[in-house]
């Protein structure tokens, strides 16, 4: 079995007898211990604005002040008998004596738990999303088209809304101005955002989307074939109802001869969308959604 | 123990009293709440909560590439600390212990989070189609996308709120669901008044007091009762009509011309005539009030306290 080292000499725990109103720790003191109840009754206080205010009560086996010891946090409380009490005191020269002699596995046990929960409190004031430029574009794609909002607030509100710093917001309004998804104005002491078209910040986060999972985006992988037919399909009339055979009837009118696989591939587009078992009809939305991601790939990409 | 590349050493739910401890390769790790995968590398130790308190596990790990794995049973950790001092083992449950309340908070903390971005897709799209309701599976992605909020917090959000009356959660299958909402205005009010505490850290003025609302149910009572025609929409009581039923609804209390000055102040009751707050009440002969508007206001003060409380 992987031990540490053994041969260390251990410095043992103190034991002491302590009468009510001994005060065991201070926080002023400065020491990092644990206090450990054996018998009787402790209680935690806090002395803040001079008010003494008991925080909690310690009964037999309790323990306080491994966070401090182990993790460095402060123990702002002091503790305090209120009955004759038996205490055990474990130092920090103490507590490393013996941590050095357990197996490395039980130390990193103990390591992992404090890290993980040190982890878990500082998660508690930080953003949980991960890709800040995706989640601002989402939030913006909500808000009203041709519309402005002053800067500093809309800057408030998201940071409310999700915990991301207000200098990376900051950083992701330029981003998202540089790809002309919306301006930012200056208004006299205050800017002014404008949202330029909810629908390029949606096709925006949705080609994000696919680039954090490493799946190719469908509207930039369109074929020529496909893209003359999405054209052709935008001018459409879209009131127009058809079966299959005649849609690609209509398309072999239009000089675009297509198998049936390419029609199948339109449906799972979206482009058309079924109306009755047999009917088909163009999907405008989704249509001009493949559009407007073709005619701005540039800005998508930020490649202007 | 060896794992071969692509082999499962185990399965998130398991039972298990043990800990592995990664010798050499690699492991990945993915648990259905949180889709994010996880490597372990040689050093690496998995399953602190199996060896200690005998937790199902929490993710399943998978050989990302030829693994050798230390197994560490649970009788081991026992002798172990069967040689040690007491208080070692204490620590180590009070670690564990420590992480629990930790992950509470944690999970507390981003259901709380996520629910002004909930509110704010939700009222965006009701505003923004005209309709009353929005799909589950639309919902989840955009707050997901806002807020990195799992689909578990945003079902545990719309259940709480639908507990309140707020909204209706419609269809059985996820990809058919459909969250309804009782009232368009609620989703709105809500989200601007949560948002205007968050942001000017004090109370809206869409909170009244008791008093207010009490006020306010006596209109709404009389309203309904009342066969007056409207006066641009609005609708009119007489001030007479209003002192006697505050009387006998708000047990004995006089209406005067300070009580109703909040409400006067927000608009939300419009007087007949020029408002003097130092002139009886009897100066004035109506008051005009929009009914829907206070209706809403009503429903937004019965559910913001209970929301807190839900929540927090």
């Amino acid at each position: 079995m992987i031990t540490g080292d053994s041969h260390q000499q251990i410095i043992p725990p103190t034991r002491s007898r302590v009468k009510a109103g001994f005060v065991v720790f201070s926080p002023d003191s400065g020491k990092r211990n644990i206090v450990i109840l054996n018998e009787g009754e402790l209680v935690a206080v806090d002395r803040k604005d001079g008010i003494r205010k008991v925080v909690f009560t310690m009964h037999p086996g309790d323990l306080v002040g491994v966070a401090a010891l182990l993790e460095r946090e402060k123990f702002q409380y002091s503790i305090e008998a209120t009955q004759d009490s038996t205490i055990t005191i474990v130092s920090e020269e103490c507590m490393e004596s013996e941590l050095k002699t357990l197996p490395v596995w039980l130390l990193a046990v103990i390591k992992n738990l404090s890290t993980k929960t040190h982890r878990l409190k500082d998660s508690l004031h930080s953003a949980r999303c991960e890709n800040t430029l995706k989640s601002l574009a989402e939030y913006c794609s909500h808000l009203k088209a041709k519309t402005t909002y002053p800067t500093a607030e809309l800057i408030r509100e998201f940071h409310w809304q999700t915990r991301i710093p207000e200098a990376a917001i900051q950083e992701d309004l330029k981003a998202l101005a540089r790809r002309e998804f919306i301006s930012l104005q200056d208004a006299g002491n205050d800017s002014e955002i404008r949202i330029a078209s909810p629908l390029l910040l949606r096709i925006f986060t949705d080609y994000l989307k696919a680039t954090e999972h490493n799946v190719p985006w469908e509207p930039f992988q369109l074929s020529l074939l496909q893209k003359k037919l999405l054209i052709k399909l935008a001018a459409a009339d879209h009131t127009q109802k058809k079966d299959a055979p005649d849609w690609i009837a209509y398309f072999k009118s239009k000089g675009l001869d297509i198998e049936v696989s390419e029609w199948i591939r339109m449906l799972r587009f979206g482009w058309l969308d079924a109306k009755s078992e047999t009917q088909f009809a163009t999907n405008t939305d989704k249509i001009k959604y493949y559009l407007a991601a073709l005619r701005f790939e540039n800005n998508i990409k930020g490649a202007l | 123990m060896i794992l071969k590349t692509g082999e499962y050493l185990c399965l998130e739910g398991d039972k298990a009293s043990s800990l592995y401890i990664v010798k050499s390769g690699l492991l990945s790790g993915v648990s259905n709440d949180c889709g994010t995968l996880h490597y372990y590398g040689p050093g690496s130790i998995v399953g602190e909560f199996s060896l200690l308190e005998n937790a199902p596990r929490e993710q399943s790990l998978r050989a990302v590439e030829d693994s050798e794995i230390l197994i560490i049973e649970q009788s081991v950790l026992q002798s172990t600390l069967e040689q040690k001092p007491g208080w070692i083992s204490s620590i180590l449950t009070f670690l564990a212990a420590r992480n629990h309340i930790a992950q509470e908070n944690k999970k507390r903390s981003d259901l709380i989070q996520a629910l002004p971005s909930l509110l704010f897709v939700f009222k965006s799209h009701l505003q923004e189609s005209g309709s009353d309701n929005i799909r589950l599976s639309t919902l989840c992605e955009c707050v997901a996308a806002i807020n990195g909020t799992s689909v578990h917090d945003v079902d545990k959000l719309l259940l709480s709120l639908q507990d309140l009356g707020v909204v209706k959660i419609q269809g059985e299958q996820i990809q058919d669901k459909v969250i309804r909402a009782e009232s368009l205005q609620i989703i709105p009010l809500l989200y601007e008044t949560l948002r205007y505490r968050a942001l000017h850290q004090k109370v809206s003025p869409n909170i009244l007091s008791m008093t207010d609302q009490m006020v306010l149910s006596t209109f709404i009572k009389l309203a309904r009762e009342s066969k007056a025609p409207l006066h641009d929409g609005l609708y009119a009581i007489s001030t007479e009509q209003l002192k006697s039923e505050a009387k006998k609804s708000m047990h004995g209390f006089t209406l005067t011309m300070r009580t109703l000055a909040p409400l006067v102040q927000k608009q939300l009751l419009q007087p007949s005539s020029s408002y003097d707050i130092h002139a009886p009440l009897e100066s004035i002969d109506f008051f005009y009030a929009d009914f829907d508007k206070i209706l809403d206001l009503l429903e937004l003060n019965r559910i913001f306290p209970l929301l807190d409380k839900k929540l927090v």
